[in-house]
């Protein structure tokens, strides 16, 4: 009796002819091969989208300053709760009054030998800026005495240590080996009037700052390691800078 | 394909651990007040020794956008940053923690990226007359070559950045410069490298901190010119600190 609904009873498998076995057999291989190939891709496209995530998920979080004057409501209390507090505020304010000392007070004089400027500074007011001419950086080689000589204008903070007017040029060695000329025995011969300016102003190691010649090539660092300034201006720095001004080069 | 994208992933995230491994710990548990108290003091004690050595340094005003270039506490010159930032490396959506406090300390041996070479002109000297015939002429010793500016000597890159031993770098970048006269191709490879760049120095464990400043074109090419070597870094006024 059979039952509605109920399915009929599978039919005992046929075997197929060779030829029918051989068109699935090829039917299955290429179903494998599109099911495999279908996984690559999906393999691929899911580590690469891993891979695009931890690109996009590396590199560097920035965050941004408050603009200047943008209230950050972290002043520190009037009293500070605890003794350690207490402490350290005191402590700060020591060395907050320690750096502040650092400025001078009176005159100096800052000059920036890459761009070739001095400034003439009192406090936080500059009085003067100029064109001058530090040291070229050339390299100068002694042809036969294998001595070698850098024209660069030191770095630092210096201190103006001598005041001179109508400055006497003792010309150093180099000066005459730079020239092919012979080096003289006699120190007299050394001696070399008017190419320094009006005056000068020592700050130490044979360095100082002059005047020139050559007020051309102001703003170029042509010099051998002093400090060329124009005429004026060298006025005026000799006018305001006394003895002990300190001087900062960069 | 899959083996290169497991292979990078790992590389990825193994800083990340080592990085996640060892966070800065407070080593002593102050109160939020004392604690920022001490950071002041500590950063100022920084400063403060900066200021009594001889090397140059950079001091990073980020309350007022400013950085000057200092030697023994004068600012010698100033710069307005436009804008100011400072990043830490993230991998993987994770953000590797510098530590607490650590713009209280003087970074040192800031070296410039890429490097400004110096070219420096040679000149051999002529053997020195040993003696003149009388009425023979001396020749005239050629004039040695006029040195170039700096504006002459130095392309400035942008971004170029400053690199400390600690482990902190400031980039700086100047405002509209390097778009101007670059083509759309070029741009798009510097962008590409620098985010390569980015991508490597956020992996790598050598920076930790990078502070980025948004200077005008000639004051990033001035500060870039004129840098002295081996200079310092003190970072004031950043929020939390």
């Amino acid at each position: 009796m059979s039952v509605e609904g109920q399915a009929p009873a599978p039919a005992a498998p046929v075997p197929p002819p060779a030829g029918a076995a051989a068109a699935i057999a090829g039917r299955l291989v290429a179903r494998g091969k599109d099911l495999l190939g279908r996984r690559r891709v999906r393999i691929a496209s899911g580590s690469a989208l891993l891979l695009l995530l931890v690109l996009a998920g590396t590199g560097w979080d920035y965050r941004a300053a408050p603009a200047p004057g943008a209230d950050l409501s972290v002043s520190p209390p009037a009293r500070p709760a605890t003794r350690e507090g207490a402490r350290l505020v005191a402590e700060r304010q020591r060395l907050e009054t320690a750096l502040r000392r650092k400025v001078p007070r009176g005159t100096w004089i800052v000059i920036d030998q890459t761009h070739n400027r001095l400034r003439l500074m009192r406090g936080d007011d500059t009085l003067l800026e100029a064109p001058c001419s530090a040291g070229s950086g050339m390299v100068l080689k002694e042809g036969t005495g294998g001595r070698v000589w850098v024209f660069d204008t030191p770095r630092g903070r210096f201190e103006v240590l001598s005041k001179l007017q109508n400055p006497v040029w003792r010309k150093p060695d180099w000066a005459f080996v730079e020239e092919g000329e012979p080096i003289p025995k006699d120190p007299g011969d050394r001696l070399e009037y008017g190419s320094l300016g009006e005056y000068a102003l020592y700050f130490g190691d044979g360095y100082l700052i002059h005047g020139t010649l050559y007020e051309r090539l102001l703003g170029r660092p042509v010099s051998h390691g002093c400090v060329r300034l124009g005429r004026e201006p060298l006025r005026e720095v000799y006018r305001q800078a006394p003895l002990g001004t300190p001087v900062y080069i960069y | 394909m899959r083996l290169l994208c497991l292979a990078l992933t790992a590389a990825l995230l193994a800083p990340m651990a080592v990085g996640g491994a060892t966070p800065a710990a407070p080593a002593k548990a102050d109160d939020p007040e004392t604690a920022r108290l001490r950071r002041q003091v500590e950063r100022l004690r920084a400063e403060r020794d900066l200021a009594s050595g001889k090397g140059f340094y950079l001091r990073l005003d980020a309350s007022r956008h400013r950085l000057a270039l200092m030697l023994q506490g004068v600012a010698l010159d100033d710069y307005a940053a436009s804008a100011l930032e400072w990043g830490v490396p993230e991998v993987v959506f994770v953000n590797r923690d510098p530590g607490a406090g650590w713009d209280a300390a003087a970074f040192s041996k800031g070296r410039l990226e890429p490097e400004r070479d110096r070219d420096r002109i040679e000149v051999v000297a002529p053997p020195p007359a040993a003696s003149t015939a009388p009425g023979a002429e001396t020749p005239e010793p050629s004039p040695p070559p006029v040195p170039k500016s700096a504006e002459e000597s130095y392309s400035v890159p942008s971004p170029y950045r400053i690199a400390f031993a600690e482990g902190v770098s400031l980039e700086v970048r100047a405002k509209g410069e390097g778009r101007r006269n670059r083509s759309l191709f070029r741009r798009f490879v510097d962008a590409l490298g620098l985010r390569l760049s980015d991508l490597g120095a956020a992996v790598g464990a050598r920076e930790r901190v990078r502070l980025r400043v948004t200077l005008e074109a000639e004051d990033a090419a001035s500060l870039y010119r004129s840098l002295p070597p081996d200079v310092g870094l003190v970072v004031v006024g950043l929020p939390g600190s």
